[in-house]
């Protein structure tokens, strides 16, 4: 013990700063006399540790000499980082001693030994987070040193993400929209605009990456919101889809026959006393019928105060409703009599309301609105064609015996003075009464009902059978469920008990055959056909699937093979990517690949991302909310174009210089409507259709009725309200004048002015394609701009998806850059690098001076010694991006936004190809930086701009491995493990034997060995 | 691994938190807790409806050019809508000059004005982070954590039953809310009315309780955990359960008698007597320790307004007026203001029911912040420069507002507030140190003007 008063410890500076001051005033408090250094691990804190971090020395403000004498939870928390930082080797510093790697595996032993004895290692738990991902040496993984270990994946559950429970919820309660695209009516999965108010408590995190791993348990916040989903979905399924289809449930349906023909009789009953209650009453009492009737009570009405000048509310703001004016026009047209003015009219109806029972106010509410509108009302009525849409109710009896119920319950219950609605509610209660005491009278239902009932409902919920210790289970709790609750609310609870099982939210896999030599089982048929299922889609088996695993064929790696190609080449199931992007400007986000192909490059790279980040319209000179859904639509079509291509993929998306701006994804009709514009452009140029009249534009009526333009119809030119075709004729032709006045030869098919009708060009689901301001993010002036009808086609100063505007937004702040995310992206994602968490003590704030650029202001915080041992990883990569602004708009001078360097205000409010931006002061933009960590010295080395780093980054193959290892984590859902070492170079492998197919990564991974087996333990 | 204890925290308004609590309020003879209710109203509010008529010329002219401003309400009359909380002028606070433009959408704002960005309609990517009352509810716990209730419609009816709400518990993530004062009843006081029900659920619970520890115990390491966590939270939500039980007496002494027109959804109850009931029912899920937080839209622009006073019979659609139509003859001014003193007489109530419940040495209200305020901004078509606020707060609550009327430096401007700068101030008074709730006024950050933070001076710690 007392070697650790003496000599100083080195390492901990960075990260563990945050543990100074809390700590030491805890120090001379405790002594725990229980804790005990080991002799080897004493002398390697000696030798590696105290010269930096003891009593006088505290570099980081920190001492690891008195860890005897601190309090148990403060020394547990400080073991906690020592193991951490030796795991990672971030300590001691590089330019030190280093221990041996026997020697730091003693010590990271020794203090694990000492966690574990209170349970409080937290290391364990981190690797498994995606955070630590890249923790595990990516030399190690790719030397081929450990290609001999036997890959396994811990038998697992795997809680169901965001995705897959609207998946299920759809499929459970028989959700299938539907979606025209490419003038196809098909079905599409991923739009969740359910009946049913679900809340998805499943939600994945919003960082870039991976984000769907199995490490998430269900916790109390899920599990309360699943509680309230049961109960809706219990409600859907019983009150709604089973009543509509008997199909759906039909030991359900069998189990309510009795109930439902009862209700069955009741609703005809009331319907058609609703109807008929007083020629019924009439046929029963005859003249003595009046004498019954209540005391006639009128409805206070206030007369309207005088108009004056006034606006009056409209006949749709004021009218009380459709179901209050349908029956208003019955009763009006039943009451009315020849000679009646309308006050008259409106008296009779009054009292026949009255006589009915209606509430008074609504009485009251009908009178105001007569009165107040009775002639827009009348208008309506004829308009709307309500006598012919609403036929007159014939009142015929209802057959003998129902009559003879009917009039023996009226007769028993009426009094003198009762309203009609009080005779209907008094004979239903009596009807009711003597249907539930039959339906006691009968029994319960028998057990093969309500056997047959749960099986179906573990088909619907589980799709798969009971098993007979599941059946006699179930079988028991919903007698009792029936029993206390009655048929429909039992039923509704047993279904909420389903789904609250585990089960329903987490995925399983286990192994299931017999051990290998290793102690590896292969999944299940079953598990396996859900793994493979959920790795290419959020839907659980389809048909083939299901059937291989049923009949014995998915047991080989050759039956996974199979499976996987097929479901690869699959093209017949469209998917809606984003339901927010769709939402924005009617975006058309859809595809046909296997959609979680697709979402593994979306997350990966993050531009999604780019979406919630709050951005000044001003600052980009146009329509910014507009246009980011069709920014982000056009990167996803970008990334489905080079998987569908299927050939040098990861080089592809890295070093492209041809995107996708302002285009539905078809060439043809792109093209198409480009060419329109020009013909018609080409027609009128040489007129003077700027004074024309609408007899000149006649002259051209066989041209415009073939070309079709928005707003005119050659039929009908004159000018009608808002309609002004001659008007809209001359801001086309401008706006066409504007594409064409500097020499273009194609024009953008985007349209010239707001307006119903004719598009100039659709998106793939048949709306308008809008938010043309996307190429202002491109540096493309929509009046000078020589449109590609074919994309993706080349844009300039661009290369890969690293440079497309939506990563560079979804990288940066609200009003600038930021070089340090983009370049911790970079580090992590294509470099395998890691970054150590960024100091508690720490504030990472940028200075503000408005006579500097960003970066300048950057480099004075973070290039000082301290910080720049984590900085370096980052910046240097960063840096090259600042040839593009935080719009992602390419740059050569910074514009230092301040007021106090303000040189020209932009306009507020202008047509969409005027830019509306202040112009200020700027500074040339530096973007040279530095690449290191390819591990490849021909790559290696200055950089001069992001464009520069994109061409690098395409040829290394640690970038390479590096999406591999992150394609690994995606569809295995974990962090990759030594053990998987021969995993990930067979799939590098097959992506350079296939030329750089992704399907060829894909399929290596999924019948690999990692995918394949299961083990019922973590790895050491 | 997630214990009771952090279950409870997980949990305390996660996900879709409606009636499901966090853990208790606290216990009695401690402190009390503070109590927030948020009243969003639609349509806008005008900056000139809540200029004092007694302003000196010199404070109109101030006021009327949106310069800062600052008087004792005492020494002023209140507008004529606002007549029903001149009791209460002590306790009043008129808010104005905050903007809202990050969270203004037009018509409608959705969650987008509670939580300081803009989340369109149906859109649930919008929703960026949890709205201000959820933060607020974290601080002070409770049975039910907090509490969402609408009085919404399709122009025509009413919505009715458990609706999708407008708060968000987290990102991505909407409410659910009571939409009528019958069902809002129903639900919060069920462990009274009626106990079958949950009995029933505790006998479900129960059942998945032994299942999933049947499970487990085949299982070992992190998986055992997994489903540890599961048997956990069925566990801590059985527990709420028996506590809500064991809560009945108070509830029942409580419970607010409801008339019969409100059964079913109350489709026939006009206007004002689904506010009155909706107010009851607010007041007893408060007195009864149910809830602490409670968000209340006491209409939007689809909200039927039927039966109030000198419009009886009419069938009024706000929307209608904030395009200026008139009914009955009666113009849309005049009828707008008529609604807004609806909502004051219901806001009055409230005050004057929590000051006549004793707590401690005082009433519930001097722990009590009542914010009424707009959706969407100044108007019908806002463009959020200007959000009101009316505020009533009792003398224990942490604010430094009451009795005053408050004109902050207009939008942009050197000094301006944003409702993100007063929903931190909320926040950073009741123990929430966050540097900055919401999102920032773009134009601010453009003419690079400070913006960070609490309103300093409204707070009193």
């Amino acid at each position: 013990m007392t070697r650790f008063s003496k000599t100083p410890l080195l390492f901990f500076a960075v990260g563990m700063i945050s543990m100074g001051s809390s700590l030491w005033g805890e120090t001379k408090k405790k002594s725990f006399n229980d804790f005990k250094i080991s002799e080897e691990a004493a002398d390697l804190l000696e030798n590696y540790c105290y010269s930096c971090h003891e009593d006088g020395t505290e570099k980081g403000d920190l001492r690891l000499d008195n860890l005897a004498e601190l309090e148990l939870n403060s020394r547990l928390d400080l073991l906690n980082k020592m193991q951490e930082q030796l795991h990672f080797e971030e300590m001691p510093p590089k330019k030190k001693e280093q221990p041996s790697e026997v020697e730091r595996a003693s010590l990271v032993s020794w203090i694990s030994d000492e966690l574990e004895k209170h349970n409080a290692s937290k290391l364990e738990d981190k690797l498994r987070m995606p955070d630590f991902g890249n923790s595990l040496s990516h030399d190690k993984l790719f030397s081929g040193d450990y290609a001999h270990l036997k890959p396994y994946t811990p038998d697992r559950r795997w809680l169901i993400s965001e995705f897959i429970f609207d998946a299920k919820f759809n499929q459970l309660l028989n959700h299938k929209p539907i979606k025209t695209i490419d003038g196809k009516r098909q079905t599409v999965i991923g739009d969740n605009n359910r009946r049913v108010n679900l809340t998805n408590p499943f939600l994945l995190p919003t960082n870039s990456g991976v984000r769907y791993y199995d490490t998430t348990t269900l916790n109390g916040g899920h599990l309360l919101t699943m509680i309230t989903n049961a109960k809706n979905a219990a409600v859907q399924m019983t009150e709604h889809l089973a009543k509509r289809d008997k199909r759906y449930l039909p030991s359900f349906t069998a189990l309510m026959t009795e109930e439902d023909r009862h209700h069955g009789i009741l609703e005809s009953r009331r319907r058609y006393l609703d109807s008929f209650i007083e020629p019924v009453l009439v046929d029963i009492y005859g003249s003595k019928h009046k004498t019954l009737l209540p005391r006639f009570e009128q409805v206070i009405v206030k007369e309207a105060a005088a108009q004056g000048e006034i606006k009056k509310a409209p006949f749709h703001a004021a009218n009380p409703g459709r179901d209050e004016l349908v029956l208003i026009f019955r009763s009006m047209r039943r009451l009315k009599k020849g000679g009646d003015n309308d006050k008259q009219l409106i008296e009779k109806c009054e009292r026949e309301w009255f006589n009915f029972g209606h509430n008074p106010r609504k009485v009251q509410a009908r009178i105001t609105f007569l009165r107040g509108y009775m002639e827009e009302w009348r208008s309506q009525i004829e308009q709307h064609r309500y006598d012919e849409k609403h036929k007159p109710l014939v009142y015929k009896p209802h057959g003998e015996a129902e009559m003879k119920i009917i009039s023996s319950t009226i007769r028993k219950h009426r009094k003198k003075g009762d309203l009609y609605q009080t005779i209907i509610d008094k004979c239903m209660t009596d009807w009711e009464e003597q249907f539930k005491q039959a339906r006691l009278q009968a029994g319960s239902a028998n057990d093969e009902v309500i056997a047959a009932l749960i099986a179906e409902l573990f088909t619907h919920i589980y799709e798969r059978p009971t098993t007979p210790e599941e059946a006699s289970k179930y079988l028991s709790l919903a007698k009792n469920y029936l029993a206390d609750l009655g048929n429909m609310h039992g039923v509704q609870k047993l279904i909420q008990t389903l789904i609250l099982r585990s089960e329903f939210v987490y995925r399983s896999e286990f192994g299931a055959s017999n051990p290998d030599e290793h102690g590896r089982r292969m999944l299940s048929p079953r598990d396996a056909s859900y793994a493979i299922a959920y790795s290419l889609t959020d839907s659980s088996p389809d048909t083939e699937l299901a059937a291989a695993a049923a009949n014995g064929k998915l047991n080989t790696r050759d039956d996974y093979k199979r499976e996987i190609l097929r479901l690869l080449k699959k093209r017949d199931q469209f998917y809606v990517i984003d339901e927010g992007v769709q939402r924005i400007q009617l975006t058309a986000s859809i595809t046909n690949l296997p959609i979680r192909k697709l979402r593994f490059f979306r997350e990966f790279f993050g531009y999604p991302k780019m979406l919630p980040i709050f951005k000044d319209r001003k600052r980009f000179g146009g329509d910014y909310d507009g246009s980011k859904g069709r920014l982000v639509g056009e990167a996803d079509r970008l990334v489905e174009h080079v998987l569908k291509n299927d050939t040098n993929v990861f080089e592809e998306l890295l070093t492209t210089d041809k995107f996708y701006v302002y285009h539905s994804g078809d060439n043809e009709a792109m093209t198409a409507s480009s060419k329109r514009i020009r013909r018609i452009h080409e027609y009128f140029k040489d007129m003077d259709w700027e004074n024309f009249e609408v007899e000149d534009l006649l002259k051209h009526k066989e041209f415009l009725a073939e070309v079709k333009m928005r707003g005119i119809d050659v039929s009908n030119l004159a000018k009608k309200g808002r309609r002004n075709p001659i008007r809209e004729f001359k801001t086309a032709l401008t706006s066409f004048a504007l594409r064409f006045d500097q020499g273009e030869t194609a024009a953008a098919p985007f349209v010239s002015f707001p307006a119903h009708g004719l598009y100039n060009a659709s998106t793939r689901t048949g709306l308008q394609l809008r938010s043309p301001e996307v190429a202002k993010f491109y540096n493309i002036q929509l009046d000078h701009w020589d449109y590609p009808g074919e994309q993706p086609a080349k844009v300039e100063n661009r290369k890969g998806i690293l440079t497309h505007p939506a990563w560079l937004i979804a990288h940066a702040q609200n009003t600038e850059t930021d070089p340090v995310v983009r370049g911790k992206w970079v580090r992590e994602k294509l470099l395998a690098g890691t970054i150590p968490d960024i100091p508690i003590t720490v504030e990472a704030k940028i200075p503000d001076d408005h006579h500097s650029t960003l970066r300048a202001r950057l480099a004075s915080v973070t290039e000082a010694k301290y910080c720049w041992r984590c900085h370096e990883r980052m910046n240097p990569l960063g840096y090259s991006f600042e040839i593009f602004d935080d719009f992602g708009r390419y740059r050569l001078q910074e514009s230092l936004e301040h007021p106090d360097n303000l040189v020209k205000k932009g306009p507020d409010k202008a047509a969409n190809h005027v830019d509306l931006r202040d112009t200020y002061k700027n500074l040339p933009v530096d973007a040279k930086g530095y690449l290191r960590g390819t591990g490849d010295a021909a790559l290696d080395g200055e950089i001069k701009d992001a464009i520069d780093l994109a061409e690098r980054l395409g040829k290394s193959a640690r970038v390479r491995q590096s999406i591999i290892r992150h394609a690994f984590r995606y569809f295995m859902g974990r962090n990759e493990f030594l053990s998987d070492s021969k995993t990930l170079i067979d799939a590098d492998m097959a992506y350079l034997k296939s030329g750089g197919s992704f399907n060829a990564v894909i399929l290596s991974l999924l019948t690999s060995d990692s995918f394949l087996y299961r083990k019922a333990k973590q790895p050491e | 691994m997630t214990t009771r204890r952090n279950f409870l925290r997980q949990s305390a308004l996660g996900a879709g938190a409606l009636a499901l609590p966090a853990s208790f309020g606290a216990p009695l003879g401690s402190t009390p807790p503070k109590r927030f209710i948020f009243i969003r109203k639609s349509n806008g509010i005008r900056p000139n409806e809540v200029a004092l008529p007694s302003f000196t010329d010199q404070e109109k002219s101030l006021d009327a050019k949106r310069q800062p401003l600052e008087v004792d309400l005492d020494k002023h009359e209140l507008p004529e809508w606002m007549r029903p909380v001149a009791a209460h002028k002590a306790n009043l606070s008129i808010l104005q000059g905050l903007s809202c433009k990050m969270s203004e959408n037009g018509h409608w704002s959705y969650s987008s004005v509670m939580g300081a960005y803009k989340s369109g309609r149906n859109s649930l990517s919008g929703i960026k982070r949890a709205t201000i009352d959820f933060e607020i509810a974290k601080l002070f716990p409770s049975p039910f954590g907090h509490v969402e209730l609408s009085l919404t419609g399709n122009y025509s009816t009413f919505r009715t039953g458990i609706v999708s709400g407008y708060s968000a518990p987290a990102p991505h993530q909407r409410n659910y809310c009571y939409a009528d004062p019958q069902t809002a009843y129903n639900e919060l006081f069920k462990s009274v009315i009626n106990p079958d029900a949950v009995n029933s659920d505790n006998a479900m619970l129960k059942f998945l309780e032994g299942e999933e520890s049947f499970k487990a115990g085949v299982l070992q390491g992190y998986e055992k955990l997994k489903l540890s966590n599961h048997i956990d939270s069925i566990d801590s939500i059985r527990a709420r359960n028996k506590k809500l039980k064991k809560m009945s007496r108070a509830i029942a002494e409580h419970l607010p008698k409801l008339d019969a027109v409100h059964a079913d959804g109350g489709l026939n109850a006009s206007t004002p007597e689904k506010q009155a009931a909706m107010t009851d029912v607010l007041v007893a899920a408060l007195v009864t320790g149910l809830t602490n937080v409670l968000t209340y839209t006491i209409d939007e622009l689809s909200t039927p307004i039927k039966g109030i006073p000198g419009n009886e019979g009419d069938h009024i659609s706000i929307h209608e007026l904030g395009h200026n139509g008139g009914y009955s003859g009666i113009p849309a001014d005049k009828i707008r203001e008529k609604i807004r003193f609806g909502h004051m007489e219901q806001v009055a109530t409230i005050v004057g029911k929590l000051k006549a419940t004793p707590e401690g040495n005082g009433s519930m209200f001097d722990n009590t912040v009542i914010m009424y305020f707009p959706e969407n901004g100044e108007g019908h078509h806002s463009h959020g420069t200007e959000a009101p606020f009316i505020v009533l707060s009792g003398d224990k609550c942490h604010l430094d507002m009451a009795g005053r009327y408050i004109r902050l430096p207009y939008h942009a401007t050197e000094g301006h507030k944003t409702i993100g700068n007063w929903y931190t101030t909320l926040l950073n008074a009741h123990g929430n140190p966050t540097e900055h709730y919401g999102d920032f006024d773009l134009e601010t950050a453009r003419k690079k003007i400070d913006q960070v933070g609490s309103i300093k001076q409204l707070m009193r710690l």
